[in-house]
């Protein structure tokens, strides 16, 4: 058990460590100096001696990488040459929305996919089944810039029940914050239930044919035990291995939604970034990013090991 | 609260995903090349009629993208501010958009990008993949250890988030710098799948048998693993090729896929979508969805169909 | 408890208060509808078990005989099974038992044994919850009653340091131990009624009869009926009153163990007698299997089911079935030509002379001079 943290571990750094050098690597892709580039419209002496001093440009190459990363773990990710803003402070804005958008849309979608593999698993290849897995194949093939507008013209646009594009803080009231949340999680949300129905389905279904569903059975337990204390657990592994991929990818690359409902997330800021040629601030905030995906993978990985004791044993 | 379906007549389709292929899809679409088949359709028999009807629509849609510079459409970018707007008419099949463009003849354009960075990087990467792939599952050894560590490492990485960045920085994209991006992730993905595949075949006695005769390992890997590879590879190509679309279509919703003048079928929904276009005329991002939405179905319901036939349940990554 | 549904109050009569067998079968069938259509496990099945007696049941892998133990419960899927027949516990009719009813009886009533223990238990539950979770919700009894309970119960199996083995899980026992756990579980209610369904068949040879002897101790102990369900006649021999023979869902021969090995008449159940290896044979004697495989049970059966190979069969099994006869104390077997009759003699002889190849691979080493009887007598027989 320690030698597999270990060696889990010692991945995870390796993979950190290369995910850093190619973020540092990114702004040696710019054609020309890479100062005029980053600075753009900002481009004065005093602003570019700063520049070179931050990038270590005048040095080689292994002790630019040092500095770089030196400032990275003093807490300094850079900073924009536009606004002025740290990436360090666009990120406190960016990931408590993330983080909401991650919560609301995940439990809208286990809310749906559960039950409906349940009843799709206990009565497989009747009407709900058939009626359940062929419209979540149909969903399997709307993408969120596609399954997005739809759901702006519908419920924004057409029955005007939501906004259709801006986020309300916390501080503007509950009510008013899930108003500006709920069409992008439910956008979010429709990619999310299609993966869990399935994953569920299927291992609620191979579950149910096991010589211990039958024990339960022959043990005079209520058919609701059985489903709660005997088959959930064993067939909700793929569905957390689903869910784990899922959040890393929303949390951090919600780029889609973000941009359609002009939600100020990660991807919003990142993507804003991107257009206006803001190198350093989306060199930072890619490497968070980044980091933040491979680390929640790992940590979901490391999640279904501890819950599984056949695999713990290995 | 109904009984418990017991063992008898029940079929599965349990098709554990491994995690290992995490960071692919960087949008939720990604996770769908690991679902189990859904056995929509009967098991018995061929292949089945829906797979053919997909595959010939998907050839259709090809067909389209590659004529369309000879077929009577009108052009993609040419502005008749004397019709805007307009609905599905005779003079415009499908419409035109806020600028008096033929929607028809935008969405056929558009989707000779989506088309290209869907079919074009998969194909390297089953190449690429594959080859690496049936060598590494058929001869574990140090480069099998190699080529899996950077499999791991390169599907360790957010795909879409790693492709928007790259080429922040690596102007101007082309679609030749994107299909060598694509190219990358799917490569990995696809060298996994078939090196996976290959290892459950390599003992079986079959393989065995063929190398106790003294066959070359040219031939065991061309004659005897190779089509019975196929099917698991082609499967996931398909599923692949679907992922792709998506990335490609969400880079040019975003506007970060190929510069102007060439519109994707992104940019045209992202068109629709901004300014007041959503509710003067939902025609604009109704027909670039519709064409990608049934584009995905055909390919998914294709890879379904094979991993059905093919009994592909089994393979885990 | 009512977290976990209601559960009726169903009074059972104590074993003791009520006259008659504690289990009577009568003509049950079960039949499971598939793409091929209907498939008759279990074809008119009936016997009875008297209180504190074993019955073995024994029959090849597709005999029917596993869906008889899980019919005989009525432990079958609702959907795309019909069944058929009167099952009766202790005078009661559990065939038109509803769900819930059934539940009552389950558990309490009849337990079950499963075939291998490692899918019959939970992997990822604890051994301890699997065995308190039915003391708890179905006897009632509180936390540290169900644990100081199921203490003893693993204690009673032959399981030491049983405190330690409750926090295990499953895969961390050995086969032996886990099936001396599902055991326990299987007891854990005091059932009168013990079904047991090829309990030591995914075990190690030197394991199995220790299995054996628990389960026969536990039913002297306890009192309970039990029904050892098996491939193996040499399992049951010493161990049960009376044996049920079966094959491709049919009962083809029933007696009371010392009769049934005293005085076979059913060539089937001489077939699986001759397939035991023996110690007082040379070490080298080949084994008579019997040729051929169970009938396909999806399709229209005519004639005697064993026919097709038996090596006593004559045109008129391959007509009609013979019925189920009595020979006296409670000998029953479904034979036209039986074993050690002189139709039976003659019918073999008959089929040696003719070259049938189900009498020639029977007769490989001669047990009876196939020469002195002339095969046209038969006919006539």
């Amino acid at each position: 058990m320690l030698r597999f943290i270990a060696t889990r571990l010692v991945q995870l750094v390796v993979i950190c460590f290369l995910i850093s050098v190619f973020a540092f690597l990114l702004v040696h892709l710019l054609p020309g100096d890479p100062t005029l580039a980053i600075l753009g419209p900002n481009d004065t002496p005093a602003a570019r001696a700063v520049l070179l001093h931050q990038l270590g440009l005048n040095k080689g190459l292994v002790s630019q990488y040092g500095t770089w990363i030196m400032n990275i773990f003093h807490g300094n990710l850079g900073a924009s040459f536009l606004t002025k803003q740290t990436v360090t402070n666009a990120l406190g804005v960016a990931v408590p929305i993330d983080l909401e958008l991650v919560v609301v849309s995940q439990v809208l979608a286990l809310l749906v996919a559960i039950p409906m593999a349940l009843i799709a698993a206990l009565r497989p290849n009747r009407l709900f089944d058939r009626i359940a897995t062929t419209s979540t194949f149909a969903m399997l093939s709307l993408p969120t810039f596609v399954a997005g507008p739809l759901l702006v013209l519908v419920f924004a646009v057409t029955l005007k029940w939501v906004p259709a594009t801006g986020f309300d803080r916390l501080s503007q009231g509950l009510g008013q914050n899930l108003k500006s949340v709920i069409l992008p999680s439910v956008a979010l949300a429709i990619g999310s239930v299609t993966v869990y129905y399935r994953l569920l389905r299927a291992d609620l279904i191979a579950t149910l044919q096991e010589d211990f569903v039958t024990m339960a059975r022959s043990k005079g337990l209520s058919t609701r035990y059985i489903l709660m204390r005997h088959v959930m657990r064993p067939s909700s592994f793929s569905l957390l291995a689903g869910a784990g991929i899922s959040i890393g990818t929303l949390f951090t690359g919600a780029f889609v939604v973000e941009v359609l409902f002009q939600l100020p997330g990660i991807g919003y800021q990142l993507v804003q970034a991107i257009y206006s040629r803001d190198y350093l601030v989306v060199q930072g905030m890619a490497l968070v990013a980044a980091v933040a995906f491979v680390v929640v993978n790992f940590g979901v990985d490391f999640l279904l090991t501890i819950l599984d004791p056949r695999v713990r044993r290995a | 609260m109904p009984e418990l379906p017991s063992q008898v007549a029940l079929e599965s389709d349990a098709y554990v995903p491994g995690a290992a292929v995490a960071g692919v899809g960087a949008g939720v679409q990604g996770i769908a090349g690991r679902l189990p088949a859904s056995g929509l359709v009967s098991k018995k028999g061929g292949i089945g009629i829906t797979f053919w009807i997909c595959a010939g629509w998907v050839l259709f849609m090809i067909l389209l993208a590659v004529l369309a510079s000879v077929l009577p459409l009108k052009a993609p970018n040419f502005q008749d501010y004397s019709s805007v707007n307009i609905g599905p008419s005779a003079r415009h099949l499908l419409g035109t958009d806020d600028l008096g463009r033929d929607l028809l003849a935008r969405v056929i354009f558009g989707s000779r990008v989506s088309l290209v960075i869907g079919f074009a990087p998969v194909l390297i990467g089953l190449v690429v993949g594959g080859m690496a792939g049936l060598l590494a599952g058929y001869r574990s050894g140090p480069a099998d250890t190699v080529l899996n560590a950077v499999s791991f490492v390169l599907l360790a990485f957010p795909a879409l988030l790693a492709i928007m960045v790259i080429e922040t920085f690596w102007k101007p994209v082309t679609l030749l710098k994107l299909t060598i991006m694509f190219a990358f992730v799917s490569a990995p993905l696809l060298f996994r799948v078939i090196r996976a595949t290959t290892l459950s075949f390599a003992s079986r006695e079959f393989v065995v048998a063929a190398r106790a005769t003294g066959a070359k390992t040219s031939r065991l890997l061309l004659r005897e693993l190779l089509p019975n590879v196929l099917p698991a590879a082609v499967s996931f190509a398909l599923i692949g090729v679907a992922i792709a679309i998506v990335l490609e279509g969400s880079l040019a919703y975003l506007g970060l896929s190929i510069g102007l003048p060439t519109s994707s079928l992104g940019n045209i929904i992202n068109d629709g979508v901004n300014s007041n276009n959503l509710s003067l005329n939902p025609y604009i991002a109704l027909w670039p969805s519709l064409y990608i939405f049934l584009l995905l179905t055909a390919l998914n319901l294709m890879a379904d169909r094979l991993r059905s036939y093919f009994d592909l349940r089994e393979v885990s990554l | 408890m009512s977290r976990w549904g209601r559960r009726p109050q169903l009074s059972f009569p104590d074993v003791g208060s009520i006259e008659g067998p504690l289990l009577e079968v009568v003509d049950l069938h079960t039949s499971f509808r598939t793409g091929r259509g209907l498939v008759r496990a279990v074809d008119g099945v009936s016997f009875n078990l008297a209180r504190g007696h074993t019955l073995g049941v024994v029959g090849e892998s597709g005999s029917g005989k596993t869906v008889l133990s899980r019919s005989i419960m009525g432990l079958v899927p609702g959907t795309n099974v019909e069944r058929s027949g009167t099952v009766r516990l202790s005078g009661h009719d559990i065939t038109a038992m509803s769900l819930d009813e059934l539940r009552e009886v389950w558990g309490m009533q009849i337990a079950l044994v499963f075939q291998d223990p490692m899918t019959a238990l939970n992997p990822v539950v604890r051994i301890g919850r699997q065995i308190t979770e039915s003391l708890r919700l179905r006897a009632g009894l509180d936390r540290k009653a169900a644990y100081e309970t199921s203490v003893a119960l693993l204690k009673s199996v032959g399981i030491p340091a049983p405190e330690q083995r409750l926090r295990n899980y499953p895969h961390e026992l050995s086969g032996g131990m886990r099936q001396r756990v599902m055991i326990a579980i299987a007891l854990a209610c005091g059932p009168k009624l013990l079904l047991a369904d090829e309990p030591t068949t995914g075990l190690d040879v030197t394991v199995q009869a220790q299995i054996l002897d628990l389960l026969a101790a536990q039913q002297r102990e306890r009192h309970m009926g039990m029904i050892l369900v098996t491939h193996d006649l040499g399992v049951v021999a010493n161990r049960t009153d009376d044996i049920v023979v079966m094959y491709a869902g049919r009962v083809v021969e029933q007696a009371p163990t010392a009769e049934l090995f005293a005085r076979t008449r059913m060539p089937y159940t001489e077939a699986l007698l001759r397939s035991i290896p023996r110690l007082a044979e040379a070490s080298h004697t080949r084994l008579r299997a019997i040729p051929g495989r169970p009938p396909d049970l999806a399709t229209e059966l005519k004639g005697c089911r064993f026919a097709p190979r038996c090596p006593y069969a004559q045109d008129h099994c391959r007509k009609e079935e013979p019925p189920l006869r009595a020979a006296g104390q409670g000998h029953l077997f479904r034979c036209w030509y039986p074993v050690g009759s002189a139709e039976g003699d003659a019918a073999l002889a008959y089929n040696v002379a003719a070259r049938v190849p189900a009498a020639l691979a029977f007769t490989g080493i001669p047990v009876r001079d196939a020469a002195l009887v002339a095969p046209n007598a038969v006919g006539s027989a």
